[in-house]
């Protein structure tokens, strides 16, 4: 998803300086604790959570209820946005200070996802529909011209092409060539909720969509056609997808009842990487940059858990009790 | 009783009043009239409606509330009294320091109240900003720094919210952003709450309220439009919020009885539709109109502290007696955020369904009902009936039927969880969402239809439909129910009969929510259901294709029960399960009904145009689709609300 895109940009980023030494990366999760959510509209806590180095999770950034992820400005990590039920929350130093900088008439957000070639555009998804920033998130507009139904939670900015966005919403994927002031369904894709969209960091022409009751759907030019994958999960609810950007023919696909699926051949053929986990309820995947080849799993309510043999081992990785939207790899500023 | 207590005070006076020729003669009367057989509770004094005796007995109540209010604090007991409990002593500048005792009490540890903490803070700071001690002022600067409160997702959040954070601001001119929990600054955020304020009034004034005619929710749009109508200092956004007020307030008194918001609510709490009378708008009825029992309540609470006065003409409306008049409005749904579906209709970028409501008012009863669908996301009534009762607060007085419906269509289609974790978010707060003993339900599968004191429901529950019954409730007050040959069930209750007639056989059930509630889950239903959740029984049936046809009539109209009853039985009736479910029906009034499911129902013929159902309608109100206009009428007098201009027209015709 939109996961993907910012961990390959920041993987990108990472590249350019891996001369100097490893990077490091800030990991961070966006979730809200509702396991303990009793006799309550709300979660006993939510926001963002930072992974710390001896494997704590500490509260990050202001306690705003439904943060749903947060993103960094190419080239600038300091710049950060964080996708909110109160709507687009800014910080430009690093999180010190947050200023929300949409407007009423934005809520629910879901992702946001800046352009890698053009760090000041930004996009965002919200479950009224699209909003676009032209100066890195200081300022929004709406964004929803050409879209059939407005309902989106996740977005991916082209990293082969600068103004090229990728949305999913409640009608299937739609396209923009000119930085969302237009949209244009994707003809093959499914006319379906899209729950999540991820472009490969390996290969920027191979895309990955888990959608609502239509399983897996996989492109392998860049999104123009969409062909569904993983017939064992072809009436599933995916609500994680997940490419490995150091491998593009490594990639997962997780849900609701659908546990933790995996491919290492390309799509072609899934296995069921379930066993070990204490639910088949899965929300969110990433393959870690740092880590080639680790994938993190977040579970409804049971825990976050972290692999590194593509799922036939899980280890437990803390936040016990969290229902999680996103998994942000962010290079520390 | 407000009339037996002005009555008891009249007759206090006179006997206090010095022993003259008059008075003997009139005590000689009073005994005279005792002797003959005059009923013992001689008719009450009929209450003055001059704009004199309304304003003096509003103010007498609203000075019982601040009262009582500020007597909730307790300095043995810092756990006592609410921030607008705090407010109330403050304003008036009695005990400040128990005030500010637990006012420090109050906001340590942070806040968890999100919007609920905003409105009365913002209140206590508009009111009482400078009776505040130095630690309280720097405690509340600090809270509006570090403290995130969210807006929450309903209108009343949203209302709550930025009315709140709109006088907070106010009161706190020139603070920057980083004075401010989301880095704006006080002039950011007044323009940023002023915008949705004006937004929700434009819609609501022109496509009808999305959370309308609440029971319990009233009271979330009354506390914001009461902080903004007290303290809004600017002239034009202030009279605006009082005309929003006096609108509201019109919209729950045109549809009560006795105080008791009566006809189809957006949103109702279970302990609600049991016991109609112990809501949030009974205290607001109370306050605002003398209607009903008093009722503390914190919303009314701020009503009262707010120095808005309900204009004298909503109360004589609310106790005309020209009575019965058909009302009708046009609300719209809750926000659809997907699965919006074909009825949906555009406003700006949201979409919503049109809700057309019908009540019929008489002041024995009203009857007031919905089309029917899924019109709010949960605790949606789509129809009741209400009778008039003396004392309102712990009747059961009210008769409906419901078809329990829960779905993930239906909770994604309003909240934005996902598909397989939404109904079970829902009812961690909800707990009847999702059970099929739940009486108050949206359902896509049910069509009513209402004319006069007639209404009609019709179902079609497809295979696999999750809960496939239909739930009429025949409350603990309703007496003679009897099961007559004819095929109709007929029932009492208060001063009205009842006659139901149900297209398939059902069964009898109890009505006992204690196993359901065993758990304790739902805040506002944890406690006492055994005196309110049982006594009740249930009419269920299980057939798919089903409806049901309900007549009633005041007791006045009849000679006997038994004459009631046969005036049902030869009325024309011709009913139908298959294909659909059909009802023709010749009506007490003589109108020919005819609905069937799927199809818009007909008037002796003619189809309902519900293209041209008017946000209000009643001979005391009007108000056209899309105009911004509210126009009341009582009497010669005229009302005229237009909040596309900002102003208030009032006239008196002379004959």
């Amino acid at each position: 998803m939109k996961s993907s895109a910012r961990i390959l940009a920041t993987f990108l980023a990472a590249t350019l300086t891996a001369a100097a030494g490893s990077p490091p990366m800030d990991f961070y999760a966006a979730v809200a604790m509702t396991k303990a959510q009793k006799n309550s509209s709300t979660p006993t806590d939510s926001g963002l959570y930072r992974r710390e180095a001896d494997g704590r999770w500490v509260h990050f950034g202001p306690r705003i209820l439904g943060i749903g992820s947060v993103a960094a400005q190419p080239g600038h990590p300091a710049v950060l946005l964080i996708a909110s039920a109160d709507g687009v929350v800014r910080s430009t130093d690093a999180g010190r200070t947050w200023r929300k900088t949409t407007g009423w008439e934005v809520l629910d957000v879901r992702s946001i996802a800046f352009d890698p070639l053009n760090p000041l555009q930004v996009y965002a998804a919200t479950q009224w529909g699209p909003i676009r920033s032209d100066d890195a998130g200081a300022n929004w507009t709406p964004a929803h011209a050409g879209l059939a139904k407005l309902y989106s939670q996740t977005v991916i900015a082209d990293r082969t092409r600068s103004g090229r966005v990728l949305i999913g919403t409640e009608d299937g994927i739609y396209e923009s060539a000119d930085a969302a002031r237009t949209w244009t369904r994707v003809a093959t894709s499914p006319a379906t909720t899209v729950l999540r969209l991820a472009q490969s960091g390996a290969n920027g022409q191979l895309l990955l969509a888990g959608t609502q009751h239509r399983g897996a759907w996989l492109s392998r030019d860049g999104g123009l056609t969409w062909q569904q994958t993983d017939p064992a999960s072809a009436t599933a609810n995916l609500y994680a997808a997940a490419l490995n950007p150091h491998d593009a023919a490594v990639m997962a696909v997780g849900g609701w009842n659908a546990g933790v699926r995996v491919s290492n051949d390309g799509g072609a053929t899934w296995t069921d990487r379930t066993a070990g986990l204490p639910v088949k309820h899965i929300f969110v995947l990433a393959f870690d940059p740092v880590t080639p080849g680790r994938l993190w799993a977040s579970t409804f309510e049971e825990g976050t858990f972290y692999s590194d043999d593509l799922g036939r081992t899980w280890h437990e990785g803390g936040l016990y009790g969290a229902y999680g939207f996103d998994y942000i790899f962010i290079p520390a500023p | 009783m407000l009339t037996i207590h002005v009555k008891t005070r009249l007759c206090d006076v006179f006997f206090r009043l010095p022993m003259t020729p008059f008075r003997i003669s009139a005590l000689l009367i009073m005994a005279a009239a005792t002797l003959v057989g005059a009923p013992a509770d001689p008719a009450p004094l009929p209450l003055s409606l001059s704009n004199a005796e309304i304003s003096r007995r509003f103010q007498e109540r609203r000075e019982d509330l601040i009262r009582s209010a500020i007597a909730n604090l307790n300095p043995a007991d810092l756990s006592k009294g609410s921030f607008l409990d705090v407010t109330a002593a403050l304003q008036r500048g009695e005990r400040p320091a128990d005030a500010l005792a637990r006012l420090a009490r109050l906001n340590e540890p942070a806040p968890t109240g999100n919007m609920f903490w905003v409105y009365p803070m913002a209140a206590l700071l508009a009111t009482a900003g400078d009776r505040l001690d130095a630690a309280s002022q720097a405690r509340i600067a600090e809270l509006w720094r570090t403290y995130w409160p969210s807006r929450g997702d309903t209108e009343n959040h949203w209302m709550l919210y930025y009315s709140g954070l709109y006088i907070a601001a106010q009161s706190r001119p020139g603070t920057g952003p980083e004075q401010w929990f989301n880095g704006r600054s006080a002039e950011e955020n007044m323009a940023e709450a002023r915008g949705y304020i004006e937004h929700w009034m434009r819609v609501t004034t022109a496509h009808g309220q999305g959370e309308y005619d609440s029971p319990n929710y009233i009271g979330e749009y009354v506390a914001p439009l009461s902080l903004l109508a007290g303290w809004a200092a600017d002239p034009a956004f202030r009279l605006k919020a009082r005309m929003m007020l006096d609108y509201v307030l019109y919209d729950y008194a045109i549809e009560q009885l006795n105080g008791q918001y009566a006809g189809a609510h957006s949103r109702v709490y279970p302990r609600q539709v049991l016991q109609p009378g112990r809501v949030t708008s009974s205290s607001i009825g109370w306050l605002a109109f003398g209607l009903g029992d008093r009722q503390p309540g914190a919303q009314a609470l701020l009503l009262a502290l707010s120095g808005y006065t309900p204009p004298p003409i909503i109360e004589r409306i609310a106790r005309a007696a020209d009575r019965p008049y058909v009302n009708r409005e046009l609300k719209r749904t809750r926000w659809r955020m997907r699965n919006a579906g074909p009825d949906a209709i555009r406003v700006g970028d949201r979409q919503t369904v049109p809700v057309y409501k019908y009540s019929y008012v008489d002041r024995d009863f009203i009857l007031g009902s919905s089309q029917g669908g899924l019109l709010q996301p949960i605790q949606q009534q789509t129809w009741n009936l209400r009778w008039r009762v003396d004392q309102p607060l712990d009747a059961s007085n009210t008769f409906f039927a419901v078809q329990p419906y829960s779905s993930p269509h239906e909770g994604t289609m309003f909240f934005g969880e996902a598909w397989d974790t939404v109904t079970d978010l829902i009812v961690r707060s909800k707990a009847d969402y999702d059970s099929p003993d739940k009486l108050a339900s949206g359902s896509p599968h049910e069509q009513v239809f209402q004319h006069g004191a007639a209404l009609i429901g019709l179902y079609d529950l497809p295979p696999g439909t999750r809960f496939p019954h239909i739930i009429t409730l025949f409350s603990r007050d309703l007496r003679n129910v009897v099961e007559d040959a004819s095929g109709w069930i007929f029932a009492q209750g208060g001063p009205v009969y009842i006659a139901y007639r149900p297209l398939a056989p059902g069964e009898w059930k109890p009505n006992d929510w204690t196993g359901h509630l065993a758990g304790g889950a739902g805040g506002f239903i944890s406690a006492g259901f055994k005196e309110w959740g049982t006594g009740h029984r249930c009419y269920v049936s299980g057939a798919p294709r089903n409806g049901y046809v309900v007549q009633v009539a005041p007791v006045r109209d009849f000679a006997s029960y038994a004459a009631f009853q046969d005036a049902i039985r030869v009325l024309p009736l011709r009913t139908a399960v298959a294909p659909v479910a059909e009802v023709v029906f010749t009506s007490l009034d003589g109108s020919v009904l005819h609905a069937k499911y799927g199809a818009t129902p007909a008037i002796n013929g003619l189809p309902v145009d519900y293209g041209s159902w008017p946000l209000f309608e009643s001979p005391s109100g009007s108000s056209a689709r899309g105009s911004r206009k509210l126009d009341l009428r009582h009497g010669p007098e005229r009302y005229q609300l237009d909040f596309e201009s900002g102003t208030i027209t009032q006239t008196v015709a002379t004959p």
